[in-house]
């Protein structure tokens, strides 16, 4: 397992913006490759009609509604620890071609948005907006250890502790 | 009079049959009793995604912005589009706060492609984090 998220993690730091615009492969469980084209929507405003300007503004999870009027939810973007929300808000009720891994899980279905692109001729762009937002909103820092630099994230674990519990320390 | 109500029912089934409109539907009232999770790292296996062990990660992905489900009793995956009113579900901090607590929620259950989604209206209980995993499994990822 720790191998695995090894692999995953060297992979989101080392592939760069030439890297060729295919999905790939991440070795999970019921992953298979997948591009297809889709509407993005507001997942809250699909189910329920609550529906605010722009989808949210990246405030949202954000889904891709197929033409067969299935919902794809995407969970995941390219960079660690992070969402695809980032990466969709910009297509709000606009047709794109998403690239990445739909994960057939008994549990519930997942896709993860690895490359995208505006319907049908737009230029194709990695899904990791999400850095690429954090670093601009904290000074430039790089994103490649964003988790471990959010201050966000210092906080809550300063509060609370790694485990959650204040004073809570793993046995030795 | 009937012949224009004719005509305007033919209408509306035209509009929402071929406009690609989409109503939307209506929630089913539940209560679900569970701890929050966050939904990739569960979900997937990629590592061990439960209790104090993984809170730290949770909390990474939460406001990394992947969905916050409630890992129900009954093993089902309610991913959370609504806590009490408020409509953003991207790192929240109302949902970031209770990360890996065991908590009761009154909501309504919209279900779709396989995906159970909750518009929770009512954190009715809040037992805090009791599922003490870090004995066995350390931290994870990484092991600090």
């Amino acid at each position: 397992m720790k191998r695995t998220l090894s692999i995953l993690f060297t992979a989101a730091l080392l592939i760069g913006p030439g890297a060729s615009q295919a999905a790939e492969e991440w070795g999970i469980d019921g992953e298979k490759k997948t591009r297809f084209e889709a509407k993005v929507v507001d997942v809250l405003c699909e189910l329920t009609g609550d529906c605010p300007a722009d989808c949210g503004s990246g405030k949202r999870q954000l889904g891709l509604l197929r033409d067969d009027g299935t919902l794809v939810l995407a969970v995941k973007n390219f960079d660690i620890f992070a969402g695809a929300a980032d990466d969709l808000k910009d297509f709000c009720n606009k047709r794109i071609i998403a690239d990445g891994l739909l994960i057939n899980n008994p549990k519930i279905p997942l896709f993860a948005l690895q490359f995208k692109k505006l319907a049908p001729d737009g230029k194709w762009s990695r899904a990791n907006q999400f850095g690429k937002d954090w670093s601009k909103a904290n000074g430039g820092k790089k994103a490649g250890q964003w988790f471990k630099n959010d201050p966000r994230i210092i906080k809550a674990i300063a509060d609370k502790g790694v485990f959650g519990i204040p004073g809570l320390k793993q046995k030795k | 009079m009937k012949k224009l109500l004719s005509a305007l029912a033919v209408l509306a089934v035209a509009f929402f049959t071929f406009s690609g409109a989409h109503a939307a539907a209506t929630g089913k009232r539940v209560t679900v009793t569970g701890e929050i999770v966050d939904t990739w790292c569960y979900v997937t296996e990629i590592m061990y995604g439960l209790g104090t062990a993984h809170h730290q990660c949770a909390v990474w992905c939460a406001i990394g912005g992947i969905p916050v489900s409630v890992l129900g009793e009954d093993g089902n995956v309610y991913v959370v589009l609504k806590v009490e009113g408020d409509g953003t579900n991207v790192a929240n901090p109302r949902i970031i706060n209770i990360q890996t607590h065991k908590v009761t929620v009154d909501g309504d259950l919209y279900e779709r492609d396989g995906v159970k989604y909750l518009i929770v209206t009512q954190v009715v209980d809040d037992k805090g984090i009791v599922n003490l995993t870090h004995e066995e499994y350390g931290i994870q990822p990484f092991g600090k």
